[in-house]
């Protein structure tokens, strides 16, 4: 066998692996050791502990604990109960404004924390029992929940970018300022979704009883000031302090887990048991995505080594695609992924293997990163694998069946199917924001 | 046996939590150091080599304790399907072919690396009059021997699976809110308490 060819096999071999369901970190180690000790023999015991140091000392990857304790710490504050209150009466002339506001809420509550359980979780939880005892129609309530968690992981600041960043090198700053629009972009189609299907057939949104929404200007203010307003402040100011270059990622990440301590003593729901469980999970899910880091650049160099990736390439260029059908395929085999695989396995993991591609067809990896952010929105939402779904079936009254929650998710897969074809055919909706302030 | 693993276990977590404490030391040293930035514009000169440090130090440490709580990423389309005895088989092997060499590489690779950091006495070369460096490498055998230490306690796990057809039982520990939150609604809690419980953060294990 020629090395290509033990490269591919390489591959083969992990993905049969990735099927039985062992630890991804470890497979990729003990792959890229056995694989590289054929290829270069001891050479690869320093490869290993170099590739390890590298993720140790990576000044990109620093944030990402940094932002899951941000998240751990804001989901622990009871900010969401108060947030859903007050702008669900701050919305009431706008129609389904139960399911509008669910939507901004998990929006919002997604973007601070970068975790998509828990807020489908809760929210189902609060507002689902809500709007079906208003009326609103099953599967749309379930939909908005679902695809409205979802939304944290591609608005910025979000961990799955730097993520991208980090592995493709693409500077985490003009992810962030490529992602914002479409971001918004795909919020929006999701309200416009509800609200042109509530015009339509006003009877799947019915409008609330009067006594419950008539509460005076002057109360909703307070009520958003203590809720909406702080949570505004920190994100925008951690964004912002990234985008305008007033500190890098990794120092306003530190600076939003300050604010989001500060924020959780304003609650006064701050205590040493809660600071634990924030501190623990982050050391655990920290350890979880960076030892993934350890294996992936182990595996990719010792790929790359026995010259696996000019294979791929060949696979495609034998092909004969044009850009665009390489880029319409890349996205169809990372819809495809998302069925077995999470995000963080995708990004880490197979996003290495479509890079060198991606530069050989001339896609600018910036493009590239946010059309697999709004993708990989469906590896949530699309059935039968979708965790979303899931999440909320665990906690929905009985008789809500599963299959309705799956059916309340379809349409915003299309929506966000639309947004990316809207992304590709105008590109400056990510690429003007980047271009404009670096 | 039993209080063997619960031994393992322990040693994972209590270093697992014991380096999650440098979070904090990150939040706070990080803020500082922005904070002398634009207040004194005097930054630190230990900032950047503290960050990188206490960030990989983190991870790196907590590899046994994640992996205690069973907390590193599978592709489980299959494997949750599995019967318990399937998968404690597949594990069995797969430890074995997998994960010590993988382990034993590293905690080789990263003596030797370790060794030379010592024996050089390297000091980091990012700010001027960096740190040493060589306590830091030192982490990488040593999160390898944690590892290597919990690997066993899982594969102990594996064999009693096996046997009994049941999963023994892990320590109790902090969980994912989600994971929290649908464990309650399993145990019959209604919506209210279980948001009341989330509110207040004493879900049912706290209580006994």
């Amino acid at each position: 066998m020629t090395d290509p060819q033990v490269g591919v096999l390489m591959l083969g071999l992990f993905i049969a692996i990735i099927l039985l369901g062992f630890p991804i970190a470890f497979t990729l180690i003990a792959l890229a050791v056995g694989f590289g000790y054929y290829a270069q023999g001891n050479i690869v015991f320093s490869l290993l502990v170099q590739r390890t140091y590298g993720v140790m000392s990576n000044d990109i990857l620093i944030s990402v604990p940094l932002f899951l304790f941000m998240g751990y710490i804001v989901e622990r504050s009871n900010v969401l109960e108060r947030l859903f209150h007050s702008l669900q009466v701050a919305m009431k002339g706008v129609p389904a404004s139960l399911a509008v506001a669910t939507l901004a809420t998990c929006a919002m509550f997604a973007t601070a924390t970068g975790i998509v359980g828990a807020v489908v979780t809760l929210m189902g939880l609060l507002a689902f029992p809500v709007m079906l005892k208003v009326g609103y129609d099953v599967k749309l309530s379930a939909g908005v929940i679902t695809a409205g968690g979802c939304l944290g992981i591609l608005i910025p600041p979000s961990i799955m970018l730097i993520l991208y960043g980090a592995t493709a090198g693409v500077s985490v700053v003009k992810l962030y300022a490529g992602a914002i629009f479409p971001g918004f972009m795909l919020a929006g189609l999701y309200m416009l979704y509800v609200v042109g299907r509530t015009l339509i057939n006003p009877r799947l949104a019915p409008k609330l009883p009067t006594e419950q929404t008539d509460i005076p200007y002057v109360q909703i203010f307070k009520m958003l000031l203590t809720s909406f307003v702080p949570l505004a402040i920190l994100i925008t100011s951690v964004l912002g302090a990234i985008l305008f270059g007033l500190a890098t990622p990794s120092e306003a990440a530190a600076l939003g887990a300050l604010g989001a301590i500060l924020i959780s003593i304003g609650y006064k729901r701050f205590n040493i048991s809660m600071l634990k469980e924030s501190v623990f999970l982050t050391a655990r899910t920290s350890a979880m995505v960076c030892w993934l880091f350890v294996g992936s650049w182990s595996f990719s160099s010792v790929f790359s080594i026995l010259g696996g990736h000019e294979v791929v390439e060949h696979w495609f260029t034998v092909m004969q695609l044009s850009p665009i059908q390489f880029l319409i395929l890349a996205q169809i085999i990372i819809f495809l992924l998302g069925w077995p695989l999470e995000w963080s396995e995708i990004i880490i993991i197979f996003v290495p293997i479509f890079l060198p591609l991606v530069k050989f067809y001339g896609i600018d990896p910036l493009f590239f990163g946010i059309l697999v952010a709004l993708n990989i929105q469906t590896s949530f939402l699309t059935p039968p694998m979708a965790m979303a779904a899931y999440y909320l079936k665990g906690i929905a009254p009985p008789h809500i069946k599963l299959t309705e929650i799956f059916a309340g998710c379809l349409p915003f897969v299309f929506m966000v199917i639309i947004a990316m074809a809207l992304l590709y055919i105008f590109p400056g909706i990510a690429l003007w924001l980047p271009s404009v302030l670096y | 046996m039993q209080r063997f693993l619960f031994f393992i276990d322990h040693t994972s977590v209590w270093v697992g939590k014991t380096f999650g404490w440098c979070i904090l030391a990150l939040t706070l040293a990080t803020s500082y150091d922005v904070f002398m930035r634009y207040a004194f514009r005097a930054p630190t000169d230990w900032g950047y080599d503290a960050s990188y440090m206490l960030y990989g130090s983190l991870f790196m440490m907590a590899g046994a304790y994640a992996l205690s709580r069973n907390g590193h990423v599978r592709g489980d389309v299959l494997y949750r399907f599995m019967p318990i005895r399937w998968q404690a088989g597949v594990d069995l092997t797969l430890y074995f072919i997998f994960f010590f060499p993988a382990v034993i590489a590293l905690m080789y690779s990263g003596f030797e690396y370790a060794k030379m950091a010592w024996v050089i006495k390297e000091h980091s070369a990012l700010s001027p009059d960096g740190p040493p460096l060589y306590h830091f490498k030192s982490l990488i055998p040593l999160a390898g021997f944690f590892l290597f230490l919990q690997g066993i306690a899982e594969v102990v796990r594996c064999v009693r699976a096996l046997k009994t057809g049941e999963w023994p039982q892990r320590l109790s520990d902090v969980e994912e809110l989600e994971k929290q939150i649908l464990k309650d609604a399993q145990q019959g809690m209604t919506g209210d308490e279980i948001l009341a419980a989330v509110a207040t953060g004493k879900h049912k294990e706290d209580k006994q």
